[in-house]
């Protein structure tokens, strides 16, 4: 999970590096060759490695056995409806817990009232990580989506909602001084400073927040239930079917990238007034 | 009696409490007397209370001793009636030029075409036709305090207030909106109120300056600026005001123990 949340950092920097110095306007063209170089030479040392049997193969399967068994898990068993069961829990918890946490965290962000009326219980719930859960949900829920998506939600919520309420809190009291001589009511107040102020943190918590939800559906899918790319990999470990357990770890490890990037060019997009703004 | 837009601000005094420390008094017994359509400077060094002034007269901070008075009325809270140019242009990042400058007028009671229009010829006004679209930082330092005046001046005010509005650009553009600057009093005549720290400008702008002193800050002399305009900074006439004004802020400097 951790390696997961690092592989999405990191290949995020490398995206990022060497961009131009000037804020590009457009998303810029995909990055050139240079960030492909460290993947063709795991892959060819991985190769290598195989070939050779430095490892056995058991537990290091070569990148083609990889590949054919991908096929097979394709074709011939569910991998697809697998992969769509993951993909639709983290799109539902994504979806829930960031819309409950945005709309919270404005509402506490905007009044002190409502950040006292939830502020200790959020922040007893906020330390109990939401794998502690799972297995009382469970108990309540079954062992399909809806626990998890439950799960999954309350650990998308915490951030976005944490992040939401100090952006409105930190909005600069220069404006809040300029909205007072532009004699702005309180709600073109909230409208047109506070939540604008508060974007980049609220689009910061996003995209971590569903980094994060990826990285635990893989997690809780492993802890319960019949179905999905956290099943199929622990169940490839306990059949020591090695080639399916990398097969998998690629699927997660891309899928992941993917959201980050596409996450990415949100914040871009949404935040293209902030100068120099570069994720 | 009253004169609509004078502006007259009577023994004013003002003193900050800070929490676990004796209060600050920053302004005693303050007095001006601006007639509508002057322009007037306020010198003075860092400290004085300048900005704390302006503060009382937009109304954003209403705790003050004396009174402020425009058109013989007290002043309650900020008001379209004034505007104010801060040294920071405090444009919003997130508005395009064309909405930051509508900001202003969104609670004038306006048609919606006669807002656009003001928007739209006071961009042209302050020389920023073409950028109405641009975000504030893709404008230079000149372009985005040009706004900032736009802003300031596009709901009509009486008065405007404007904090060192060129005090953070370079000099060149600096004595170019100060000729702007002149342009748009002229032209549009509002009453202007400057504070700065460049007495060239305070005397190549102003009907009148006034030397604030500190500590607290109170009005050392005013001096009128009897020349003609548009003024020659190297004239004779002008090298003289400039001298006296010196003189007076440095009369003040001497008085006081060195800091
Ligand atoms: N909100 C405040 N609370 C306490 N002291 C303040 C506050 N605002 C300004 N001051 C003090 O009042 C004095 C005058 O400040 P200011 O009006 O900004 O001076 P100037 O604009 O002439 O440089 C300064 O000594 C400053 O530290
Ligand atoms: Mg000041």
């Amino acid at each position: 999970m951790s390696n997961t949340a690092e592989a999405i950092d990191g290949s995020a920097l490398v995206g990022r590096a060497g961009g131009p110095a000037r804020p590009a306007r457009r998303p810029r063209p995909t990055q050139p060759l240079i960030g492909i170089i460290l993947p063709a030479i795991i892959i060819a040392l991985w190769q290598v490695a195989a070939s050779l049997a430095w490892i056995d193969r058991v537990f290091l399967p070569a990148p083609l056995t990889v590949v054919t068994a991908f096929w097979k898990m394709l074709t011939k068993q569910n991998l697809a409806l697998d992969f769509l069961a993951s993909v639709k829990i983290v799109g539902q918890a994504f979806l829930y817990g960031s819309i409950a946490a945005v709309g919270l965290g404005i509402a506490a962000g905007l009044s002190r009232k409502v950040e006292q009326f939830f502020g200790p219980t959020f922040d007893t719930i906020r330390h109990i990580p939401g794998i502690a859960w799972l297995p009382l949900i469970v108990l309540w829920l079954g062992i399909g989506a809806p626990a998890k998506v439950l799960v999954i939600a309350k650990s998308v919520f915490f951030p976005v909602f944490l992040n939401t309420l100090q952006g409105i809190r930190n909005v600069e009291k220069n404006y809040i001084e300029l909205a007072s001589v532009l004699t702005l009511t309180r709600w073109q107040l909230v409208r047109k400073v506070v939540l604008p102020a508060a974007v980049p943190s609220i689009m910061v918590s996003l995209r971590y927040a569903a980094g994060l939800a990826w990285a635990l559906v893989v997690v809780a899918e492993g802890l319960s239930g019949l179905e999905g790319l956290g099943f199929l990999i622990f169940r490839a470990q306990g059949l020591l079917l090695t080639d399916q357990l990398v097969v998998c770890m690629v699927i997660i490890g891309l899928v992941g990238f993917a959201i980050d990037r596409s996450m990415y060019l949100l914040q871009r997009r949404v935040l293209r007034w902030k100068q120099g703004y570069d994720g | 009696m009253a004169t609509p837009g004078h502006l007259e601000v009577r023994n004013v005094s003002k003193t900050y409490a800070v929490a676990g420390r004796p209060p600050v008094r920053v302004l005693s017994r303050v007095s001006l007397d601006v007639q509508p359509g002057a322009f007037v400077s306020l010198v003075g060094p860092s400290g004085c209370g300048k900005s704390t002034l302006l503060r009382l007269i937009i109304g954003l901070d209403r705790e003050h001793g004396g009174d402020i008075l425009i058109g013989g009325q007290p002043i309650e809270g900020p008001a379209l009636s004034r505007g104010i140019v801060f040294q920071d242009h405090r444009l919003l990042p997130w508005l395009t030029l064309e909405d930051n400058i509508a900001l202003a007028l969104e609670n004038a009671r306006w048609a919606a075409a006669d807002k656009a229009a003001a928007v739209r010829d006071h961009i042209a006004l302050v020389g920023l036709a073409g950028f109405e679209k641009a975000y504030p930082h893709q404008l230079s330092g000149g372009m985005a305090q040009r706004a900032a005046i736009a802003r300031g001046i596009v709901g009509r005010p009486e008065i405007l207030l404007l904090d060192e509005p060129l005090g953070a650009l370079d000099a060149l553009t600096r004595v170019r909106l100060q000729a702007e600057l002149q342009r748009i009093w002229r032209l549009e005549r509002i009453t202007m109120i400057l504070v700065t720290h460049d007495v060239d400008e305070a005397i190549y702008l102003s009907d009148q300056v006034v030397v604030l002193a500190g500590s607290p800050g109170r009005v050392a002399t005013e001096i009128e600026i009897g020349l003609p305009r548009p003024r020659d900074r190297a004239s004779v006439e002008f090298v003289a005001l400039k001298q006296r004004i010196l003189a007076a802020m440095g009369e003040d400097a001497a008085q006081r123990p060195a800091a």
